[in-house]
């Protein structure tokens, strides 16, 4: 489906009278900047990122019982939450090990609410609670102002590539009947850091950040965090999702530099559009990072088929 | 052009694909090669222990998501996870017995209820303490003053754990010696906490709160949350002299080990090692 719309006839790139600047009578340079310094979604985003954090940290310490666990299984308000890749992993190894009928009511429960929530935000968990997306967010932003002072160079991989640790990590944990990817995992290793206090395995987040640094920007997010592309999969029925309005659209382009999954705007391009209105796909972190930067407003939060009965 | 980038992105996956499964195949090779050197039981040492219910080691580490419920539930902190020094166990939780027992004073074993994964199996815990409460209920009759099957049902539910077994090291024990022991046992610094058999309290209280005063030092008998089906204070067949015996019903607790008064610990646990091999099933 999203391949079809991608190899349809792209519409007419509009003229200089359609553009949104000319229509509002002003400069097309100063109509780019009119949202620069916005910043209302990403702000609310590292809001609620910390305070998601900052739960698990303060149920812990303060006794509060709201969010305990963290953020590979918890329980908010004693309502069990496992991270599905994890419980795919403990599935996986629990059929051969006889050990399929032992796991709990509580763990189906978290596992298929997880499962759920999901499929209806993709990979809003990624931007939205991920604690490594934050620490990561600001790695890029090093790595492309070294990139841009030209100290080092910039390595991109295949996007499925994930999907090959998806299927390796499962297979891993099959075979060496272990859950080895949780003794990598950053999501993990940091959570447990902020609930149950520092270890030295923030060593190794550190050594992942550095790479990400000084190497390929994003590689953990962007290459092989297989609990990502969990997301990227359930994502593809996502209603939640960022909205595209071909009219409203001056064709800056400021929205895919600031994107942190570019090719999911890919129609923002002058000439590439192929429809009205254009949805962004399963690899959507749902940031709003380009809502806030797009001087014409044409791309917002949306929720497929609702948005249509209000 | 176009077709030659395409070729391009394509071999270059290709590529990348090999180098990442090249990876995971050598860390699920470093993974095994570590498992069959240190054995699937890496953690458990006589202070290592781990939390009441868990299954077999085996089994545990790869049951284990590392989500640290039991950690967050415990009333008096004596669940931790374990850190990057133990290997592949990093995340799981361990009891270390010396700093700070399982002295059961959460009265339910909510630890092993919470667990998801059910690595920390309850159903053998459920089934003792219905049991109890169904034998209870036989003799007692519900409208009867005082109508209580809880503390039977707790109390059948807590003789079930078995962490592992405590033993006497006779060559330092006090008892053993002949010698009293007078004083707080393991100084003011202590910060561990229990539920002393014969206090008021209903909560753990701390070690350093309480003095003691025993003409031949039996610590660990006295303070057993278990008490004389665990642990009896006996005479020796040799000289009649009285020391500890562990008994069958020792469930491995630990709280002997953090009262004991000398410098390292005269009574240790041993690990519940008995199922160590690959297999669920209730260890006793």
């Amino acid at each position: 489906m999203f391949k079809d719309i991608k190899k349809m006839p792209p519409l007419t790139p509009k003229a200089i009278a359609d553009m949104p600047h000319t229509k509002l009578g002003i400069d097309y340079n100063v109509w780019c900047k009119t949202e620069t310094g916005n910043h209302k979604w990403r702000n609310i985003r590292w809001v609620t990122l910390i305070l998601v954090n900052l739960l698990f940290f303060a149920s812990f310490f303060l006794d509060l019982s709201l969010l305990e666990g963290s953020l590979s299984g918890s329980r908010a308000m004693g309502f069990y939450l496992i991270d599905v890749y994890n419980a795919l992993q403990v599935i996986l190894i629990s059929i051969p090990g006889g050990y399929f009928a032992s796991l709990t009511m509580n763990f189906w429960i978290g596992f298929f609410t997880i499962l759920i929530l999901s499929t209806l935000g993709g990979r809003t968990y990624c931007s939205w609670i991920c604690p490594y997306h934050l620490l990561a967010e600001g790695a890029e932003k090093l790595h492309n102002y070294f990139v841009k002072k030209k100290m080092v160079k910039e390595h991109s991989f295949n996007i499925y590539l994930r999907f090959v640790f998806w299927v390796g990590f499962l297979l891993l944990a099959l075979f060496t009947k272990n859950i080895v990817f949780e003794n990598l995992n950053p999501i993990g290793i940091l959570s447990r850091a902020i609930t149950y206090g520092p270890g030295l395995i923030l060593l190794w987040v550190l050594a992942l950040l550095i790479f990400e640094i000084v190497y390929s920007k994003r590689f953990w997010c962007r290459y092989v965090c297989p609990v990502g592309a969990t997301w990227a999969i359930t994502g593809i029925v996502a209603p939640l999702t960022v909205k595209f309005e071909f009219d409203k659209c001056g064709y800056c382009r400021d929205c895919q530099d600031v994107c942190l999954v570019p090719h999911e705007l890919w129609f923002v391009q002058r000439g590439k559009a192929t429809q009205e209105v254009h949805f962004t796909g399963s690899d959507c972190t749902r940031c709003g990072l380009c809502i806030d930067t797009c001087g014409g407003k044409a791309l917002s939060f949306t929720i497929k088929g609702v948005d249509k009965l209000l | 052009m176009a077709k030659e980038s395409k070729e391009n992105s394509r071999r270059q996956f290709i590529k990348s694909g090999a180098v990442a499964i090249f990876g995971l195949a050598a860390l699920g090779g470093g993974v095994s090669y570590l498992r069959s050197v240190n054995g699937p039981d890496d953690t458990r040492t006589p202070y290592f222990l781990r939390p009441p219910g868990a299954i077999a080691e085996s089994d545990f580490i790869y049951g284990c998501i590392k989500c640290g419920l039991c950690v967050q539930i415990c009333p008096i902190d004596a669940i931790k996870l374990a850190g990057i020094d133990s290997g592949l166990s990093y995340g799981t939780p361990y009891i270390d017995v010396r700093t700070q027992p399982c002295d059961f004073s959460c009265d339910s074993l909510q630890c092993v209820e919470t667990c998801p994964t059910a690595v920390l199996d309850f159903k053998p815990y459920e089934i003792a303490g219905g049991n109890a409460i169904a034998a209870y209920q036989k003799e007692h009759d519900v409208a009867e003053v005082g109508f209580n099957p809880f503390p039977i049902q707790i109390k059948a539910m807590k003789e079930e754990v078995r962490m592992g077994r405590a033993h006497v090291n006779k060559n330092t024990c006090l008892a053993h010696q002949g010698k009293g022991f007078k004083g707080v046992s393991r100084g003011l610094d202590f910060e561990g906490v229990y539920r002393s058999p014969d206090s008021k309290f209903k909560k753990a209280t701390p070690l350093r709160d309480i003095e003691f005063d025993r003409e031949t030092c039996n610590l660990c008998v006295t303070e057993c949350p278990i008490g004389e089906t665990a642990i009896i204070f006996s005479p020796r067949r040799r000289d009649g002299k009285m020391r500890p015996k562990v008994l069958d019903a020792c469930t491995g607790c630990g709280v002997c080990v953090m009262v004991c008064p000398t410098e390292e610990p005269s009574i240790i646990v041993d690990p519940d090692l008995t199922h160590l091999s690959s297999g669920r099933g209730r260890h006793v």
